[in-house]
């Protein structure tokens, strides 16, 4: 009877511990979007510049910043990571070389974005004179987010059945053919919903950011060496300077408009992910 | 013959000379992390040439920002700072997080289950700027409020750091119990133990490992976060204790953020030397995790 009494209210604690995490997220999520909406809809604020010490001012060139650091992150962040993942999980046998990878791999995993900011301002913008600019908030996100994007592609390769590479080289493909033409389109969905969750990380991206990429800018920016500042920057350069007397309503809306930007991104790397192995399942009952 | 030969030859080649770039690219990240420890280290070098290790190791925070050589740097203070928000962020984090793994795992119904799931998952993904200004807006204000003090300090920091590794201590327990033998749990129950039997004293001390490397996760995201918890922590120099939950402090990545912008000389090098005391507890933190892992496989 002890027993059973215990479980009784193991199981009512459980439940509460459940609804408290998810209320978490409901709250804070809706306390953002309820204080921010309004602001972030209207088309001035969207589309407008900064005005400095005045009110009424727009986050437009942040907004830009923002997906052009995003991009231009990926550019560099997918070829090696594709690269890397291929030569571990297809090539890579486990000895000395391999496994020091993953280490090295797993510690910058580790390290805090923090002292990539650290890194990428003493080496791009100071040591190759970049300056504040977008290339070097790229590059240093992009050594940021390496290793996860690394990560779920190297998962994604390993979850291709081997029936798969054994039916293509039995037909006389080289290796690499066989990469190319049957395991890398069999792992495209997994490879895309973790590229999809990195566009969403790095959009929310500001420690490592608001020192190589820049903190305010009055303009979109223009060239990879022109100073760029990220939407998660700003809001916090925002908040700290509180130079604009509707200060608040620009970090509210700027929050608003963040959080629905990453909310959208992860809900459509969920739906590519699902779509995609929808179709790929239906094509196996096909053959 | 000599075309068949040939055709072997340039074959090889051909994958030869793919080997090499796929054993490049992957050999990219040996680079940066030698090349990020590197820089880092040799930034923070006259910080430790000049000020010395006692005089970093110190209480003594005095910056000049006009004549550097001039102040005194310690750096216990936000070492201690990060060290008791840390304390509190996994106090409250790993508990809540470890609990509502169970609850995924094992009582959730299905359809409760995917809608929590996917919650934790989204809860990652906000970008820190936006948990601290909620922590600034609504946590900072209520806990002044119901405490006599201005809100700032080691409670708000325990707090928004709890919220931000939930998802990463929940998601990789869940993944740990998962891993468990179906058998296991099977076992138990037809044994006539209750739920709670079963997750108490099966299910949980099998997948101890794997919660422990979540936490020491958890640990590591909490050390390393510093947007949220510099919107929240005060950023005052003086030490605050983990029992001292509200008063004003600084971590060490709060302070970083803080100082980089205009530093000069020694101070900017002791902005550096705090990266590299941030660098050794994620290297401290791996070293762990490769312990707890490699015990499992004995």
């Amino acid at each position: 009877m002890r027993a059973k009494r215990a479980d009784r209210i193991a199981t009512v604690v459980f439940w509460i511990i459940g609804l408290v995490s998810i209320s978490i997220l409901l709250f804070i999520t809706g306390v953002i979007l309820w204080n921010g909406l309004g602001k972030a809809i209207q088309p001035s604020f969207i589309f407008g510049r900064p005005k400095g010490f005045k009110a009424g001012g727009g986050i437009w060139p942040m907004i830009v910043s923002s997906f052009y650091i995003t991009g231009l992150a990926l550019f560099v962040i997918m070829p090696i990571s594709i690269l890397s993942a291929i030569y571990l999980a297809e090539y890579a046998k486990d000895g000395r070389f391999t496994r020091f990878v993953k280490f090295c791999v797993d510690s910058l995993a580790s390290m805090p974005s923090i002292v990539f900011g650290l890194f990428g301002m003493t080496v791009f913008v100071i040591l190759f004179g970049w300056g504040y600019s977008l290339i070097a908030g790229s590059l240093t996100v992009a050594l940021l987010n390496l290793p996860t994007v690394m990560r779920s592609a190297e998962e994604s390769l390993r979850s291709v059945p081997v029936t798969y590479r054994e039916a293509s080289l039995s037909l006389g493909a080289s290796r690499w053919k066989t990469i190319r033409k049957v395991v890398l389109p069999s792992a495209t969905p997994g490879i895309l919903t973790g590229t999809m969750l990195t566009v969403g990380r790095i959009l929310g991206e500001s420690a490592a950011l608001v020192y190589t990429a820049g903190l305010v800018s009055r303009h979109v920016p223009d060239s990879l060496f022109d100073s760029a500042a990220p939407l998660a920057g700003y809001i916090w350069y925002v908040q700290t300077e509180a130079g604009a007397p509707d200060y608040r309503a620009i970090v509210d809306g700027s929050a608003a408009l963040l959080l629905v930007m990453v909310l959208v991104i992860n809900f459509g790397a969920r739906r590519i992910g699902n779509y995609y192995q929808k179709r790929t399942l239906a094509g196996e009952k096909r053959v | 013959m000599k075309r068949i030969k040939r055709a072997i030859n340039n074959f090889q080649r051909k994958e030869v000379g793919i080997k090499i770039i796929l054993v490049t690219s992957a050999s990219l990240s040996i680079l940066a992390v030698f090349m990020i420890i590197a820089y880092i280290f040799r930034e923070s070098l006259p910080a430790i040439r000049t000020v010395g290790f006692k005089g970093l190791f110190s209480f003594n925070w005095k910056p000049e920002p006009a004549n550097p050589p001039a102040g005194s740097y310690g750096m216990l203070v936000p070492i201690i700072g990060t060290i008791s928000a840390t304390f509190w962020a996994i106090l409250f984090g790993a508990p809540l997080a470890i609990g509502t793994a169970v609850y995924i795992d094992q009582m959730a119904p299905m359809a409760i289950r995917s809608v929590i799931n996917r919650g934790i998952e989204i809860l990652a993904g906000i970008p820190s700027v936006i948990i601290g200004w909620f922590g600034l807006t609504m946590l900072v204000p209520a806990l002044r409020n119901v405490t006599a003090t201005n809100g700032f300090g080691i409670m708000a920091a325990g707090v928004v750091l709890a919220v931000m590794s939930l998802p990463t201590i929940t998601s990789i327990s869940v993944d740990a119990l998962r891993a468990l033998p179906p058998e296991l749990e099977e076992a138990s129950l037809a044994m006539g133990a209750t739920r709670w039997q079963t997750v108490s004293r099966a299910l949980l001390p099998a997948a101890r490992r794997g919660v422990l490397i979540a936490v020491i996760l958890g640990i590591g995201r909490a050390v390393g976060e510093t947007m949220a918890v510099q919107m929240v922590v005060g950023n005052a120099n003086q030490v605050a204790w983990p029992w001292e939950l509200f008063k004003p402090t600084s971590t060490l990545t709060s302070r970083i953020i803080s100082d980089i912008g205009e530093s000069t000389g020694v101070f900017r090098s002791v902005v550096y030397t705090e990266g590299l005391v941030l660098l050794i507890f994620a290297m401290v933190l791996i070293l762990a995790i490769r312990m707890v892992s490699r015990e499992r496989k004995r």
